[in-house]
């Protein structure tokens, strides 16, 4: 009897401790608030490959240690959203996805995760972006986010089109959260970037489409701000995007925009793909609703040129 | 005979693997297996491989020729070492032998000829009556791809999730989980009624199904009739002691007469391996004269009669339904479009004509646009695939389907050749649009379009409308499955070809961009 009711509590006490580990939240509790001071509101980075403009630009910024502490979880959400080659440039660079998980890794973080929610075939998008490799190489985890049960419900309290939806645990239980847009021209949205980029994170995009689109993007910026977030304009789709066509579609610009502030950084990559700021709509919703500042001048901005 | 023993054990390992070989494609949720493995396996099917010859002839359309071969050489091999349904049921046998039930005896049966050739007979006729429809409830394969997609798949996907999650758990991330098909009600339970009726079939008699309803055991069975090796008794050494009757799963061995049916013995060597005495195997049966010649003449003739209708039945039924697909044009409505079937399917005819609805390309079809019509294609075109865009959209860059199509229903198709594969054409209603109904900006359709046979132009205030170029459009149905408006209907949907078509490739020049010494801002 005295040892049935050892392993019975035995057993008992991991779960319950195990579970009090899972929950992860302790995790952000105890690691979120802490505002890093950085050096730089904005940092442009230009000439050099997508790896070489990450080292420039993380190191302005402090080096990745300023967001990432030892032990602790990161997310990288990188656009995977098409069944295309690098060279298409529908997809973040993969060389830049893995720079960033080497970085985070010498960090010291414990894992580095890395998913989207695809819109082609997610098994397609993660083998032909490049990205599955690249996450694989560099010692990082590949998540598919094509699984509803991996979404939970959250309340988005400051929105005004997009009250709720369903977003992926990852997002919600990792410490550290690093949005990794591919710079791109969209169809829909007129420009795809750190904001757009997030419509990978949650379950239901087909409300945002039926629902004012530019709205709920701005909404859901409220919702979570990432700790870091890199925009990657080494190759960048001019026209038919998101997903475009072929590489015609495609001119290699070279640039990188590290920031904080969404807002800031996607109004600093509209003006690197040359359009009004303006005519992205949901920039100017998401200003309106505190997520950042449209107004560059105010910014402190490191500019590099490699 | 003892030089035989080996016959039985090395039967037992080839069929276990090939079993496990139709569970592996049946699993290859996401198209991860090279196609050459999965067209290894139905290859050697023999119903799939005649349909699929006059369209490909070559050595991997050359299955049912191997067949007729080994079974001319020693019998009906097949049936037990190749046939899934086969080896299927030799695991029900398996099983039923295990359970603590109270089990007949095995013993001699009189075939039941009559049944025998009339369905076999009449699966031939129905075939130009129904085409492939009645056949293909009767074919091994074809019944065992119901089963495997139907009721295997989803256990396949709930285990591979289990493990997933309990990894997951421990923070690995390497089994990823995968969804599971969208669930129709007409093929989960015509699958389980035919799993079943197998059962059923197994448990009152163990091949009861391969010697009298199987139109392809039955084919064999009078192939085997001139099979250079038969298994025979040899009269000398034998005591009539009855094990190998007994041991015979298609109750084909007399040992009153000493005789075996070789038109019912499936060649499972359970009786080679059972006789003490080793009198019992394959022997010549040349320059030895046949008890029952005059029976057989009649056979022979008929299957030759058969095998000639069968095999001219392809180019025949082409012709009976080519007129009657122009008329159609002006109902372009959404409710009342027929189906679209498969790229490389060339026409819903050619579908219809050729596809034994095994739910192969369903199974393997990574974004779940394939599935399984209900009375789409008609009542005769039940379960054969069709592209269904509310459950997904046709990849762009994907041929899986036409990779693994056993029967050459859906012809295999470069990557070029799929790009310009038109099965259907674009159809855009404007006042539905989200854009023009809410003023507010969408462009889901466009976004998902691979050619930008959708894209987007300016309207007012800032907003982009749709427009489409029906000419570069391959109907994949991205547009449609991406499309937030559902009341009445998509604002965008695919109109289906009947006869598919050949799209424009999407022309574009490349991109001018100037670049700047200086940022921006």
């Amino acid at each position: 009897m005295k040892r049935r009711e050892f392993i019975r509590r035995s057993v008992a006490a991991s779960i319950a401790s195990g579970a009090l580990f899972s929950m992860g939240k302790w995790n952000t509790v105890l690691a979120s608030g802490t505002d890093h001071s950085l050096p730089f509101d904005l940092v442009a980075v230009k000439n050099g490959t997508p790896e070489e403009m990450f080292d420039a630009g993380i190191a302005a910024l402090g080096g990745m240690k300023t967001f990432v502490k030892p032990n602790q979880t990161v997310v990288v959400k990188p656009n995977i959203g098409w069944d295309a080659s690098p060279e298409r440039a529908a997809n973040t660079n993969p060389g830049l996805v893995g720079q960033i998980i080497k970085h985070c890794l010498d960090a010291g973080a414990k894992r580095v995760m890395v998913f989207d929610k695809t819109c082609d075939e997610w098994t397609r998008c993660y083998k032909n972006s490049g990205i599955e490799k690249a996450v694989k190489d560099n010692g990082g985890q590949i998540v598919t986010g094509a699984i509803e049960a991996h979404y939970q419900h959250v309340d988005i309290p400051k929105g005004i089109s997009l009250k709720e939806n369903k977003v992926h645990e990852l997002i919600l239980e990792s410490d550290v959260f690093i949005n990794v847009p591919v710079l791109k021209n969209h169809g829909g949205a007129q420009m795809s970037l750190t904001m757009k980029n997030l419509m990978g994170v949650v379950w239901n995009r087909r409300y945002y489409h039926a629902n004012n689109l530019h709205q709920c993007i701005a909404d859901f910026a409220t919702f979570k701000k990432p700790d870091l977030n890199v925009v990657d304009g080494y190759r960048v789709l001019k026209r038919n995007g998101p997903r475009g066509v072929s590489v015609n579609d495609v001119a290699i610009m070279k640039y990188q925009i590290l920031s904080t502030d969404m807002v800031a950084a996607d109004t600093a990559a509209t003006k690197v793909f040359g359009i009004e700021t303006d005519r992205v709509k949901h920039i100017g919703l998401a200003e309106k609703l505190g997520v950042g500042t449209t107004d560059l001048d105010s910014l402190n901005i490191k500019r590099i040129t490699i | 005979m003892r030089e035989q023993k080996w016959l039985r054990p090395a039967r037992i390992i080839i069929s276990i693997l090939f079993l496990a070989g139709f569970c592996l494609i049946f699993s290859d949720v996401k198209a991860k297996l090279p196609s050459g493995i999965t067209l290894f396996f139905t290859s050697f099917q023999f119903l799939p491989s005649v349909l699929k010859f006059p369209h490909q002839p070559g050595i991997i359309a050359s299955g049912f020729f191997l067949i007729i071969l080994l079974t001319v050489f020693s019998g009906r091999v097949y049936c037990s070492t190749f046939c899934p349904m086969g080896i299927l049921m030799d695991v029900l046998g398996f099983i039923k032998r295990k359970l603590p039930i109270r089990k007949k005896r095995r013993k001699f049966m009189k075939p039941l000829n009559f049944l025998r050739y009339i369905i076999l007979s009449m699966s031939v006729l129905s075939l130009f009556i129904t085409g492939m429809f009645a056949i293909s409830w009767l074919d091994p394969y074809a019944n065992f791809g119901r089963i495997a997609s139907n009721l295997y798949q989803p256990v396949f996907i709930f285990l591979n999730n289990v493990v997933s999650k309990l990894l997951i758990h421990f923070n690995v991330y390497s089994i990823q989980p995968f969804t599971f098909n969208v669930f129709h009600p007409l093929p989960f339970f015509a699958a389980l009624t035919i799993l079943f009726t197998v059962i059923a079939m197994v448990i009152f008699r163990d091949r009861l199904y391969c010697n009298t309803i199987c139109p392809v055991g039955a084919i064999l069975g009078l192939i085997s009739k001139a099979s250079l090796l038969k298994i025979k008794i040899d009269n000398s050494s034998c005591t009539q002691c009855g094990k190998c009757q007994t041991s015979c799963k298609a109750n084909c061995i007399n040992i009153k007469e000493m005789r075996i049916d070789e038109t019912r013995c499936i060649s499972c060597f359970n009786c080679i391996q059972v006789c003490e005495e080793s009198s019992i195997g394959y022997k010549k049966s040349w320059g030895i004269k046949h008890e029952t010649m005059n029976n057989t003449d009649i056979r022979k003739r008929d299957f030759i009669k058969a095998g000639i209708l069968f095999m001219g039945i392809n180019p025949l039924l082409a012709k009976a339904e080519e007129h009657h697909n122009e008329d159609e044009h002006d109902r372009k409505k959404f409710c009342t479009r027929g189906p679209i079937s498969p790229p490389g399917s060339r026409s819903i005819r050619h579908l219809k004509n050729n596809c034994i609805a095994c739910q192969l390309c369903v199974s393997v079809c990574p974004s779940h646009v394939l599935q399984p019509a209900f009375l789409e294609y008609g009542f005769t075109g039940m379960m054969m695939p069709r592209l269904d865009n509310q459950a997904g959209f046709c990849n762009y860059d994907c041929t899986k389907c036409g990779e693994v199509c056993p029967t050459g229903a859906i012809f295999p198709l470069t990557k070029e050749a799929k790009k310009t594969t038109q099965v259907g054409m674009v159809q855009f209603r404007q006042h539905l649009c989200i854009v023009e109904s809410e003023g507010t900006a969408c462009g889901s359709c466009s976004e998902h379009c691979p050619t930008q046979a959708v894209y987007m132009v300016p309207y007012k205030d800032d907003l982009t409308i749709p427009e489409v170029n029906p000419d570069i459009c391959v109907g994949c149905g991205a547009c449609e499955h991406a499309c937030p408006v559902t009341d009445p209907h998509a604002a965008i949907f695919v109109y289906p070809h009947e006869q598919h078509q050949t799209a424009l490739k999407p022309e574009t020049e490349k991109v001018n961009v100037e670049s700047t010494e200086e940022f921006p801002f």
